[in-house]
């Protein structure tokens, strides 16, 4: 029987009982959208985790917190961290030992002051939101709220009051000559002062809560701070960027075996990937219990078939159909079934996903209050329905029709034909 | 063309612990010959469909050997079974024993779709056959909208449609009235003299016998040589 005239004939047969088919693709539809629809609320919660993390930090940044053996990091091993395959750029920051006071005026502030290789930061994927990156030692790149932060002595002591007070330094600090003060936190040795020029100002921080007072100055006056303000040992920020992804694991893994202390997105990651991957398998298990269940519903609806058309099979069988055909074609109808099954449930749980995605965290903001208060900038996703979720539930679901429809499918072959067709019509 | 040799056949009757063992063919054996019709009477009970059922491969004989264009089907696994009857017999029963689901056009086709014959063959196939036993007005028409002799005609036109050299007949007109019956008779012996058909009749009614040329009686599981009617 050629495979057209095969599915004509499943065709007719659903056709014939068109409730009944009709109700069991319904039970399995049922089924595997309840799969579907649970293990895609395990997916979300792991997006919605996922993206929490990534969001708070660059996914390619490996941060290397020190040596194993508590020795300081030195310069030979940060040139030996470019030479790992797939690095893309290694930033070493350093701070000195010293309170870092900008001053421009009238107004002066507190910075975070660093020496960094300016072509590394850069290749790291530095970005700005006005100016340019230094040509010379002297030039600087300033933090986004910089300029924010130098306020005259009026202002600070509003500010000390515990009052508000608006602006800062007011236009553009760009091409703007100021002075950093280094007092040392420790010893004897006088406050430096030295002058520098605004190259640069960093893009705004992703998030409203950071304040990015950064003063990233030439790592050539490194050795000039520590020499002339006789500092101890500074401190010292080596990050490691990799050129994509998934390369961060080999390299945080790499700098591992070389001893050091390493923190990368991918050991987050990898923690909460392992109990998502539990908590998903454990949500499609009850999921499958639903398609079972289901199943019990093809079936009966299949058994009742082969009942009702053993005279129709017997004559099938006199006539020359092999029993292996009588079969298939019965596990073809269940299949069908569970196919169709699966087609409308795949669409009703990406409906009912999206639904859920805009109105529960509707209902969560607004128990939360008006403007969603205590939530900050996070996204929910409720449900999240990747491809191999519908996969994984189509083969379980498909599987289980045909595995349902098996047993009356080979009870239709061992119908005996003479008593078949002593059946009355 | 079927050469049947000492046939034998017991039926086991009652629950399992009071078994009685009913000898229903006792060591038949018959030859028939190719374009020839065959008439085995007997009245019910003695045997005669049991025959039909075992030379269709339905069911398989005690012992005895059943010879079919020298191929022995008693000993054929169910697959082989089902090639076999499709490339060598052609079924009518005595209720027609036709699918309600579909037309009388459809019906005809159904050993071809089985086959794997293509659209094409089998629209045209189909047709002709319709034509031939006078039904290609009623080819939309399912089974319950024929009559009696309607429906038969359909049977034989499914029965002629894998062009079987072959056609056994399981009391063709027992559902039939008189005026049916010698339509359908008729169209057996044309079927035969046309088409060079073997028949294997199965019948209690000496009417419908009278068709053969030659005919047997089973009797208490032994089948008797009748009178020979007629010349092939």
């Amino acid at each position: 029987m050629q495979f057209k005239d095969q599915l004509d004939f499943i065709k007719q047969h659903m056709k014939r009982n068109k409730l009944r088919v009709a109700t069991t693709i319904l039970a399995a539809m049922m089924g595997c959208a309840f799969l579907i629809i649970l293990a895609s609320v395990g997916f979300g919660m792991q997006q919605t985790v996922t993206d929490q993390v990534l969001d708070n930090q660059i996914v390619t940044e490996i941060e290397v917190a020190g040596r194993e053996d508590g020795d300081s990091i030195t310069d030979q091993e940060v040139e030996a961290m470019h030479q790992i395959a797939h690095v893309k750029a290694v930033t070493d920051r350093t701070s000195p030992n010293a309170d870092a006071v900008a001053k421009i005026g009238d107004r002066s502030g507190f910075v975070a002051a660093a020496t960094v290789d300016m072509e590394q930061e850069q290749k790291a994927g530095l970005k700005l939101s006005e100016g340019k990156m230094p040509s010379s030692a002297n030039e600087v790149i300033i933090g986004y709220h910089f300029a924010q932060n130098l306020l005259t002595e009026e202002e600070r002591k509003k500010v000390d009051d515990g009052e508000e007070v608006s602006g800062g330094f007011a236009g553009s600090l760009i091409g703007q000559t100021f002075q950093l003060e280094l007092t040392p936190y420790e010893g004897e040795t006088e406050a430096g002062v030295w002058e520098f020029t605004v190259a640069g100002i960093k893009e705004e921080p992703g998030k409203d809560w950071i304040s990015d007072n950064t003063l990233l100055i030439d790592d050539s006056w490194a050795p000039v701070f520590q020499e002339e303000l006789a500092l101890e040992e500074s401190g010292r920020q080596v990050l490691v960027y990799a050129d994509d992804l998934q390369n961060v694991a080999d390299i945080t893994q790499t700098l591992k075996d070389k001893g050091y202390y390493v923190y990368s997105v991918t050991e987050e990651l990898g923690s909460m990937n392992m109990f998502f991957t539990a908590l998903k398998a454990g949500l499609i298990v009850v999921g499958t219990v639903a398609v079972l269940i289901a199943s019990i519903g093809i079936f009966n609806t299949m058994t009742m078939a082969v009942t009702e058309r053993t005279r129709e099979i017997g004559v099938m069988k006199a006539i020359g159909a092999k029993p292996k055909l009588i079969q298939k074609l019965f596990l073809m109808e269940s299949a069908a079934i569970g196919i169709i099954g699966t087609v409308l449930a795949v669409l009703v749980s990406y409906g009912v996903s999206i639904l859920a995605n805009w109105l529960v965290p509707k209902i969560i903001m607004s128990s939360l209050g008006e403007d969603g208060e205590g939530m900050g900038d996070v996204s929910i996703l409720i449900s999240v329905i990747p491809w191999q979720l519908v996969v994984i539930s189509a083969i379980i679901s498909i599987g289980v029709a045909m595995i349902s429809g098996w047993r009356p499918a080979r009870k239709a072959t061992q119908i005996d034909v003479i008593q078949a067709l002593r059946q009355e019509l | 063309m079927i050469e049947i040799q000492n046939l034998r056949h017991t039926f086991a009757i009652g629950k399992k612990e009071h078994e009685r063992k009913v000898p229903v063919l006792k060591g038949v054996t018959l030859d028939v010959q190719k374009g020839e019709i065959v008439a085995i009477l007997g009245k019910s009970g003695s045997g005669k469909s049991t025959l039909l059922h075992i030379l269709a491969g339905f069911m398989t004989p005690e012992s005895g050997s059943v010879l079919v264009n020298t191929k022995e089907t008693a000993k054929m696994k169910e697959e082989e079974k089902a090639d076999f009857r499709l490339a060598n017999f052609g079924f009518i029963f005595q209720n027609f024993q036709l699918m309600p689901g579909l037309t009388a056009f459809e019906n005809v086709e159904l050993p071809l779709k089985i086959k794997g014959e293509t659209v094409k063959k089998r629209q045209a196939k189909v047709r002709a056959l319709l034509e031939k036993v006078g039904l290609q007005d009623v080819a939309d028409h399912y089974p319950n909208e024929l009559s009696g002799g309607q429906q038969q005609r359909v049977s034989i036109a499914r029965a002629l449609v894998t062009d079987p050299p072959i056609l056994l007949a399981d009391e063709p007109t027992g559902s039939l009235d008189s005026e049916t019956e010698q339509d359908i008779l008729m169209l057996i012996q044309s079927l035969n003299q046309s088409l060079g058909l073997t028949f294997v009749i199965i019948t209690h009614d000496d009417e419908v016998a009278n068709v053969a040329h030659r005919q047997y009686r089973l009797h208490d599981g032994e089948l008797v040589k009748g009178e020979k009617r007629h010349a092939i």
